[in-house]
């Protein structure tokens, strides 16, 4: 048992894993076991189109769950954006293709309906204080209810990528001679980047973590704690946008009232990669590692014959597994 | 107004209530009004109240539950997947497995209970935070919904098959008069749920350790076994909601359902019930089902969509949390 | 004696239904440490909340460097030179110290922060105040007196004038106050205007020059401390002379029987191998510093946390106690040191209180039966002088005292024969106190046993038959009543391994 224990503490000090974080370790490995068993347990998983459905899969969520780990690690929660990401795709496409916009114009309007719902959410839970899930459920509700209304309960397709118009859709995944390029995966690189250092090394990014860990501590030191708090909400809104323009190139048609669920793919690849439920640590590359546990078993679970329904129940479990460790990690300090 | 407050007949029912009642009357006219100035067909008719009423009875079974919940100072996102699930798979039985009915209507409330013991277990003993635990459920709920029904809607029988019997716990048509079952036993169901909260020690508990779990705990309380409770109640009183949401439509489908989380939950805090715990009415929740329940048939009336009543619902529950929130900092 | 830096002025504050500062004065002087007392409640922490900008004040003025001021918010105050050291901990535990003490005012590089450059600078500081702490590492992995240091290094990272030092020692080990001590000392050397917040009234007059006392809102007077006695100061805080004679010997019969025995209890780094007996009628003095362990002792003999191992004994028989459950069916009724958090729910009912450890006494058939809840809540509201309108009133209505009492009530209901009673009279103003004094005293005449944590020496000499002292989670010592003095209770509260 004490052997056993300094073993794991050496390992746990070990330069490497400390670099890494021991639990983006654990997801590496994860995400690792997960790949070799899907292709061993299935021929047709072994394809360079699967990896590409599996990035495909990974930019909204990944987006979304970018975004939603500011929210996380202010201490709240944002369950808006599987709905709301949806519906911005739904109007902006509306705007597309029944409006007759340009697409970049299209594209615009998704970002700035998510950063206007941040808003929203921002005003009702840092200045309002109502508490983050039931704020944000009911922006949600909010979220589906406009969706269809503006467009008029009707399913929307954005121009496919054959047509002039389908450019944006070049944007996450090129196509360079025969093959496909993921293109999608170097902006949620890049993003990833720019958000570490947000998060780590600019004002805002520090004021947003030191909320999420004592908001009163940090009003009292001068910080303006209502913009900042603010701030996580509305940049979480932008994100969901972008997640909106990754769905709306990654899917064919879009239909009104659908993506409830989907945020909890989101917060559950956040809550995987090590940010915790109850504020004031997070980590934006764990987020992604996360993020594609998800994706992985989101792309996987057909090849072994569960389809959608199945899908839901593994996310309900897997959700269940993350926070239950969150709980464990948060009790053990 | 202080003299109505002081009433007593208003003091009896609770001045927070009377002025709920008042505004279901108001949406009542105004939806009245409403249908004659767009030229639709009137509003004030029996099929109308009784057609509400139908949308009531489950919407009911569903917020006296979230009640419970609510009183701990959790909240469950999972009673609306749960009801259509029970409603899947004691459908599925009838239909394909060919189990008698009575059975059916069991197996309805021990999968609601099922998932009820799921939840209570989770947030109850294992510490885990109800709202994402619950919407974690959920997508259980909708999961094995429709991986029990290989993802088919399912259609409980009608009045006049030979299992039809159940729709007369909704109502009664004997020639033109109809006796509205429903209510009896949503009214029924109601005051047994009020007893339970304010008269035995199950509820006392509940308030209690919603209002603060540690000292209940600390007076030798087995605060899990009673916490867990509010949830094995919530999920079995979805479970009977899924027989009156069938009794009332017959047709379920799978994957569905989400949207009456948050009318139930629109319904508690609409009526009094703190969603920071410890204080819940059962008659405020009563008033504020039939609330929505006019809701959504005025909306129907006029004749647009129901997503309308998404947005108005979200904005409810944001109203009345907040009016919630700033009462309570008033106080203090 | 230093010039004038701050003066206030007639402040006046009211808040709905409270009139918290009726026109209360204060002068701060340079190179002095100026004592603020008074009771709970006298406002003193409001005062202090006006001074920095917390709170807008109704009336009156405050100078500061000959000007009239008035901060906006705590920030312009500290701009300005006024700091304060809170009474809570205000830090982020998952940022390191150098980001604690910068927060809000970070070393920029351009656009983005320059952690090193204030982990340099965190280092300079704590080199200044002679404090070794790392600056990398996460605040919320140091000790308590550590966090208290890093906020006076905050607090003085601000080119501070004025330093406002909140109750800084309730948190704190001896060899942390001493450490505390020496750095108000030297920041006083340097021509700094100290205020210090404190109950203890060994340490005003240890540290501090003058003492400014209030009570109920208002200024009651100023005195020079090595001129005044802690009489004279008492006086002044409670406007009258309280008696608090210590006890000279044990009231308990030679052979009464042993009622709890305790062998062996460990839980965690601050219970260790904790052994004691209490016998019927006795009242046990458990005495120490902060932090000796003594709650975590109560807590895991109670089953509010876990035990690591340990016996327990309850009249000669053997007991297993693994949740509070366990420990009322046997007969054991906890009192905690923080009532409202742990005591009562302050949201519900005197009556729902009073029943809430013993419900089952209280049913007919299913249902509760009110009349009979609220018979029994009115005998104890009547035996324990519990000022209340009725017993359908929120507890939390009520003063600190009668909530006290309610909790007593909720124990005695289910009659309970061993009571731990844990800081009984903390935040309770003082006539309430002689009240929970002259009902444990009648509880323990009735042949109930009383465990009593108590960290104030004259409640201790005062009540307890026997008293035991623990330090860093040991029990450092048993002594009787007859032989105990302050003295070598507080030799043996610092006994160190």
């Amino acid at each position: 048992m004490a052997d056993n224990k300094k073993k794991s503490n050496a390992l746990a000090s070990n330069p490497i894993v400390k670099a890494i974080g021991g639990q983006r370790l654990i997801v590496i490995c994860v995400i690792i076991a997960l790949f070799a068993f899907f292709c061993i347990k299935s021929p047709a998983f072994r394809q360079y189109s699967t990896i590409l459905s599996i990035l495909d899969y990974s930019y909204y969520i990944s987006f979304m769950a970018i975004g939603v780990t500011l929210a996380l690690i202010t201490g709240g929660n944002d369950l808006s954006i599987g709905t709301g990401m949806v519906c911005y795709a739904l109007v902006g496409g509306f705007f597309v293709t029944k409006l007759g916009m340009p697409v970049a114009v299209g594209m615009l309007i998704v970002v700035i309906m998510g950063a206007i719902m941040g808003v929203l959410n921002g005003i009702l839970v840092a200045i309002l204080n109502l508490p983050p899930f039931i704020a944000t459920l009911s922006t949600m509700m909010i979220a589906r209810g406009l969706g269809s209304l503006l467009t008029g309960g009707l399913s929307i397709t954005w121009p496919q990528a054959s047509t002039a118009d389908g450019w944006f859709r070049n944007i996450f995944k090129i196509t360079v001679g025969d093959t496909k390029l993921p293109l999608g995966f170097l902006w949620v690189l890049i993003l990833i980047f720019v958000m570490t250092i947000f998060l780590n090394k600019t004002k805002p990014g520090r004021y947003i973590i030191a909320i999420g860990s004592n908001k009163e501590a940090t009003r009292l030191s001068g910080v303006n704690v209502v913009k900042w708090h603010m701030l996580a909400y509305i940049i979480c809104g932008i994100f969901t946008g972008l997640a909106g323009i990754a769905y709306a190139a990654t899917f064919q048609a879009i239909a009104p009232g659908t993506g409830a669920g989907l945020e909890l793919d989101a917060i559950a690849g956040a809550i995987i990669g090590g940010t915790s439920m109850t504020g004031g640590s997070g980590s934006i590359v764990g987020t992604l590692l996360g993020v594609f546990v998800m994706s992985m078993l989101k792309t996987g679970l057909p090849f072994i014959g569960l389809q959608a329904n199945w899908q839901q129940i593994i996310t309900g479990l897997v959700l269940i597994a993350a926070v239950f460790i969150d709980v464990i990690r948060t009790r053990k300090r | 107004m202080d003299k109505i407050k002081n009433n007593a007949l208003v003091k009896k029912i609770g001045f927070n209530r009377v002025i709920l009642i008042g505004v279901l009357i108001l949406m009542y006219l105004l939806f009245g009004a409403l249908c004659v100035a767009l030229g639709r067909a009137s509003f004030f008719t029996m099929n109308r109240i009784y057609s509400a009423l139908n949308y009531a009875y489950f919407l009911g079974f569903l917020a006296l539950g979230v009640t419970f919940v609510i009183a701990t100072g959790g909240i469950d996102f999972s009673v609306g997947p749960v009801m259509f699930c029970a409603a899947l798979i004691a459908g599925y039985s009838l239909n394909t497995h060919g189990v008698p009915l009575a059975a059916c209507l069991l197996i309805a409330i021990v999968v609601g209970t099922v998932f009820g013991i799921i939840n209570g277990i989770l947030v109850a003993y294992l510490d885990m935070p109800s709202f994402i635990t619950s919407m974690a459920s959920m997508m259980l709920a909708k999961g094995v919904g429709s991986v029990f029904t290989k993802t088919q809607s399912v259609s409980w029988p009608q009045l006049a098959d030979a299992n039809g019997w159940y729709r007369n716990l909704v109502k009664i048509t004997s020639g033109t008069t109809i006796i509205p079952t429903g209510l009896f036993i949503f009214i029924v169901a109601a005051i047994i749920c009020a007893i339970i909260l304010n008269k035995t020690k199950a509820g006392r508990y509940i308030l209690c350790l919603g209002s603060n779990k540690e000292a209940v705990r600390l007076s030798g309380v087995d605060v899990r076994k009673w916490e867990a409770l509010a949830y094995i109640l919530c999920g079995m009183l979805a479970g009977m909601a899924a027989i009156f949401y069938v009794g009332a439509y017959t047709t379920v489908q799978p994957g569905l359902g989400d949207t009456f989380n948050n009318e139930a939950i629109a319904s508690c805090v609409m009526g009094g019930t703190s969603m920071s715990g410890g204080i819940a009415s059962i008659g405020g929740t009563f008033i504020g089902v039939l609330i929505i329940s006019i809701l959504q048939e005025g909306i129907l009336a006029m004749g647009f969509q129901k997503d309308y009543q998404y947005v108005i619902t979200g904005i409810i529950v944001l109203v009345a949390v907040w009016a919630d929130i700033r009462s309570r900092q008033r106080r203090n | 004696m230093g010039e004038v830096i701050l003066t206030m002025k007639g402040i006046d504050k009211s808040f709905p239904g409270v009139h918290a500062l009726d026109h209360v004065d204060l002068e701060i002087r340079k190179g002095e440490v100026l004592a603020l007392m008074g009771e709970n409640g006298a406002g003193k922490s409001t005062l202090m909340k006006v001074l920095t900008g917390i709170y807008k004040k109704d009336e009156g003025t405050i100078t500061y460097e000959g000007k009239e001021v008035e901060f906006e918010n705590p920030r312009a105050a500290q701009a300005a030179g006024v700091v304060i050291v809170h009474q809570e901990l205000n830090m982020m535990s998952h940022l390191t110290v150098a980001q604690n003490i910068f927060i809000g005012r970070e070393i920029m590089k351009g656009k983005l922060i320059d952690d090193a450059k204030m982990n340099e600078e965190a280092k300079k500081l704590f080199q200044k105040l002679n404090i070794d702490i790392n600056p990398t590492e996460k605040m919320g992995n140091l000790t308590v007196g550590k966090q208290q240091m890093c906020e006076i290094a905050k607090a003085i990272s601000h080119d501070a004038k004025v330093i406002i030092f909140d109750e800084p020692s309730a948190a704190l080990t001896e060899a942390e106050i001493e450490e505390l001590f020496k750095i108000i000392r030297d920041l006083r050397d340097k021509g700094m205007g100290i205020v210090y917040i404190s109950h203890r009234m060994d340490e005003i007059k240890v540290i501090t020059d003058r003492v400014t006392v209030m009570r109920d809102g208002t200024y009651v007077g100023t005195l020079i401390t090595k001129d005044s006695t802690k009489d004279d100061i008492i006086n002044m805080m409670v406007g009258r002379v309280i008696y608090e004679d210590p006890k000279t010997k044990s009231n308990v019969a030679p052979d009464a029987p042993v009622v709890l025995k305790v062998e062996h209890l460990n839980a965690g780094k601050m219970v260790r191998d904790v052994s004691f007996e209490l016998h019927k009628g006795e009242i046990l003095g458990f005495s120490g510093l902060m932090g000796a362990g003594r709650t975590e002792t109560a807590r895991a003999l109670f089953g509010a946390d876990k035990k690591d191992s340990g016996d327990i004994y309850i009249n000669g028989k053997k007991v297993e106690i693994n949740s509070p459950e366990d420990a009322v069916k046997n007969g054991i009724g906890y009192l905690s040191e923080d009532r409202k958090r742990y005591g009562c729910v302050v949201g519900k009912t005197v009556a729902e209180n009073t029943t809430m450890a013993s419900l089952e006494n209280f049913m007919s058939g299913l249902f509760i039966n009110k009349k009979k809840e609220e018979e029994s809540a009115w005998k104890y509201v009547d035996a324990l002088k519990t000022k209340t309108p009725t017993v359908d009133t929120e507890v939390v209505n009520l003063s600190g005292g009668n909530q006290q009492k309610v909790v007593i009530a909720k124990w005695l209901v289910r009659d309970c024969e061993i009571l731990i009673f844990d800081e009984p009279t903390r935040g309770i103003d003082v006539g309430a106190k002689s009240e929970i004094y002259t009902l444990m005293n009648e509880l323990v005449a009735q042949g109930k046993s009383i465990i009593m944590i108590s960290s104030e020496m004259t409640e201790v000499l005062r009540m307890s038959d026997r008293i035991i002292v623990m330090c860093e989670g040991r029990k450092t010592g048993e002594i009787d009543i007859a032989e105990a003095t302050q003295e070598n209770i507080m030799h043996m509260a610092t006994q160190r391994n």
